[in-house]
């Protein structure tokens, strides 16, 4: 093959990948480092599929995009609003939307717990150089009639700060004394479970969240909605089983300081995982990974002759003739969509851009802490006047994520419900906010969609194999969680493993040297 | 080589991201290759290796750290992502003056830096192979700032730029891009301009210094943090280094306790 022509024509790979999601990327900067000829592509013109992220104008183009075309499994119902700042008495710059690329807004916005496989193999990879990373800090609850909130001007009044350590527990001033003691019990359980593992067996983790906090421990229900938000649970307290949440405020609980003090979890700057897999897609290409966006597979032809068998596959490609592979890499929810393994669900989400900070949302936790860039608040279903649904919950997002202009705040909002009902609620509590907020701050744009994908249910996602073609693999949905979770590694793990088996030893996944003229002197 | 030993006082340093764009197989590696390592390496593969590649440029009062970012390929199927062109303060557009359809795709990417990358951004269009041409040899030739006479240009080569418009179409000669072809287009975009050969080591060094000294004082931040990320943009107020977690020091903070309960 000539490497260098600009044409794909004709040419022959060990590896097709087929969209440029985390997981995608993932495995092409691991294939193609473990020495794997590697095509990767995405019909789409931008990286990241449902990972994607976008400045105004690509965000415009994008929700135009999602409702004509209806066979798009991932997301359906974008719409935006912008609202006219013109007859505000004192426009601002900070009251008026800048240009379309000061803007970075994320689809699938998700953070990174400092204690994830995740975190370790964009270290070991030394993918993270190309990255800059920005704390998460506090996790709040929306309460607006806590007893002892005092009249004063900010959102602490109607939001509080979800203890994350001892130190938070004893200083926190909306939790009794009686409540102090059996969530000090509760977190030492938690975080020190080896200590007593004949009693955990016995554990029966199945029951709900609320119910394992009332009968095992006694945690008075005040303390149930925190405990349900560091779990990050999308489903109402009823809903949620001890054993989704129990682990995941596990790792919430061990994460702190992990990095670095008063924080546990990290986005990267411009975009969290859309910037994340550009860095991973880019290393692949330093590894002689090859991309192609805008590249769409009209035809896959799978062939069984026995002189076919170094590259079986052969794709018929839109404007550039036909490739050859051996192994071939695509997502449930492209061209290959079928019946999946792992349920589907839909969440309403939107993206608001804000004319003004939230200040408060954003305390420094610890002396040398990094000053939070985000903010993650949950709005219990009740606390919204419909006690029947799940949780609202809101990342906010200071200028700091670089994912918009000084001044602005960006939004994202997530509830497991989808469509006008989610939506009603996701504008009420960012309405609550920003009037807690006591600031002239209005939303200038906003973006709102219904997206489905998988939502962790503690069963691990699984590659699926092609029908009757054992060499293709397509990844499950992508995940609408709001922290990234682990077993997308393990599927990347699992997919690398396909390709290279036996001739890598399994520790060299994503551990990579420094290449020339990268580390740091 | 630029990196100056002779420093007595440390000078003020600062990192500065430069990207390369350019057809393929026009030089692009090669010449951060020569300027980085003084080496040229003749048929060498297309692109694979570092992610970026860093180079001191010494100044009179200053000294600047390049960073400079491969393309790694990407351009090939229009393929480079927003983060490559995120805060870069300079570029390098290559094209090979002996194809002619190369200039014109450096002239495809002059306008997408125009498009996607930051307003200040200085940007450099280079015609490599010159060794190609009857120029070769000649050091002191084929060479100019297409910006103003206060751009400084670099040591002995003020008013280089106009003494070798007569060089174009020589017989025996591969060139195919004429200098003031090329000329007119720089300064019409406002572009510094050069031409050099990565295998020669003509005027390599010297377009770097150019960049080096085109940035503007303003826009230059010194240190520099763990990543790749040069030169992000200032926020006022509480900076954007308070907030940013250094992952350098992992091995360090691991004995951090996790949860103190």
């Amino acid at each position: 093959m000539d490497t260098l022509s600009d044409t794909l024509s004709d040419t022959t790979w060990d590896v097709i990948i087929d969209g440029t999601g985390v997981s995608q990327s993932l495995l092409a900067l691991a294939l193609s480092r473990s020495g794997k000829k590697v095509l990767h592509m995405d019909s789409n013109q931008y990286y990241g599929g449902s990972d994607a992220a976008f400045s105004l104008d690509e965000a415009q183009e994008w929700a135009e995009k999602v409702n004509k075309d209806t066979h798009g499994l991932s997301f359906k119902d974008a719409s935006i609003l912008k609202h006219d700042t013109s007859s505000l008495e004192d426009p601002s710059i900070s009251s008026k939307l800048a240009s379309s690329r000061a803007y970075t807004l994320s689809l699938s916005p998700y953070f990174l717990y400092a204690r994830s496989q995740l975190m370790s193999a964009l270290v070991s990879s030394k993918v993270f150089r190309q990255l800059e990373f920005m704390a998460v800090g506090s996790w709040w609850i929306y309460a607006p009639e806590q007893p002892d909130s005092k009249n004063g001007e900010g959102a602490e009044n109607v939001l509080y700060r979800v203890p994350g350590n001892r130190e938070d527990v004893f200083a926190a001033t909306h939790i009794s004394m009686k409540s102090k003691r059996t969530l000090m019990r509760l977190l030492r359980h938690i975080t020190k479970p080896n200590e007593d593992e004949a009693s955990n067996e016995d554990e029966d983790m199945s029951m709900p969240l609320n119910e394992y906090l009332a009968s095992k421990f006694s945690v008075p229900e005040e303390l149930h909605n925190p405990l349900l938000s560091l779990s990050l649970s999308q489903l109402s307290q009823q809903d949620t089983s001890a054993s989704y949440a129990v682990p995941r405020i596990q790792r919430h609980l061990s994460s702190i300081g992990h990095l670095g003090p008063g924080f546990g979890a990290v986005i990267a700057k411009y975009g969290g995982g859309a910037e994340i897999l550009q860095a991973a897609c880019r290393a692949s290409a330093v590894g002689g990974g090859v991309y192609a966006l805008d590249t769409r597979i009209e035809d896959c032809l799978w062939r069984t002759g026995s002189e076919y068998s170094e590259h079986r596959f052969l794709l018929k490609l839109a404007n550039e003739g036909s490739v050859q592979a051996k192994y071939m890499f695509s997502s449930m929810s492209d061209n290959f969509s079928k019946e999946s393994s792992t349920p589907v669900v839909e969440v309403a989400r939107s993206i608001s851009v804000v004319s003004g900070t939230f200040p408060s949302l954003f305390p420094i936790a610890v002396e040398g802490a990094p000053v939070p860039a985000t903010a993650v608040l949950m709005f219990p279903g009740d606390m919204l006047g419909s006690p029947e649904s799940p949780p609202v919950y809101l990342q906010v997002h200071s200028s700091d994520t670089g994912e918009c202009p000084h001044q602005q705040s960006v939004i994202y909002c997530s509830v497991a419900l989808a469509g006008p009902e989610g939506q009603a609620l996701i504008e009420s509590a960012t309405d609550r906010l920003i009037q807690a907020e006591g600031l002239p701050a209005s939303v200038l744009w906003s973006l709102r969609y219904t997206h489905s994908g998988s939502l962790s249910n503690g069963e691990p996602r699984r590659l699926t194999v092609g029908d009757g073609v054992p060499d293709l693999y397509m990844f499950p949905p992508s995940s609408l969680d709001l922290a990234f979770e682990d077993d997308t590694l393990d599927l990347v793990k699992e997919a690398w493993k396909k390709v290279v088996g036996d001739e890598v030893d399994d520790a060299d996944f994503m551990m990579f040297d420094d290449r020339d003229g990268t580390s740091d002197q | 080589m630029s990196e100056s030993a002779s420093a007595n006082a440390p000078k003020p340093s600062s990192s500065v991201k430069l990207v390369l764009l350019g057809e393929a197989a026009v030089g692009k590696s090669s010449l951060v290759l020569r300027f980085v390592n003084n080496d040229f390496q003749e048929n060498k593969e297309p692109t694979i290796g570092a992610a970026f590649l860093t180079q001191k440029c010494s100044l009179p009062t200053r000294t600047i750290k390049f960073e400079i970012w491969d393309t790694a390929g990407q351009e090939r199927f229009a393929s480079l992502a927003p983060m490559y062109y995120r805060n870069a303060q300079a570029a390098l557009v290559v094209y090979d003056v002996t194809k002619p359809s190369s200039l014109t795709k450096a002239k495809h990417w002059v306008a997408e830096l125009q498009r996607q990358a930051s307003p200040g951004i200085v940007i450099a269009l280079v015609g490599n192979k010159l060794d190609l041409t009857n120029d070769g040899g000649d050091v002191s030739g084929a060479t100019g700032t297409a910006q103003s006479e206060s751009e400084s240009a670099q040591d002995g080569d003020e008013g280089a730029g106009e003494e070798d418009e007569v060089q174009d179409a020589v017989s025996g000669d591969a060139r195919k891009v004429s200098t003031r072809e090329a000329t007119g287009y720089a300064e019409e975009e406002g572009l510094l301009f050069f031409e050099t050969s990565a295998k020669t080591g003509t005027n390599v060094v010297d377009v770097f210094t150019a960049i080096a000294n085109a940035i503007p004082e303003s826009s230059l931040k010194t240190g520099r943090g763990t990543g790749a990320g040069t030169g992000q943009t200032a926020l006022g107020g509480r900076s954007a280094e308070d907030s940013r977690v250094n992952l350098g020091d992992r091995n360090a903070a691991t004995a951090k306790e996790g949860c103190a309960c």
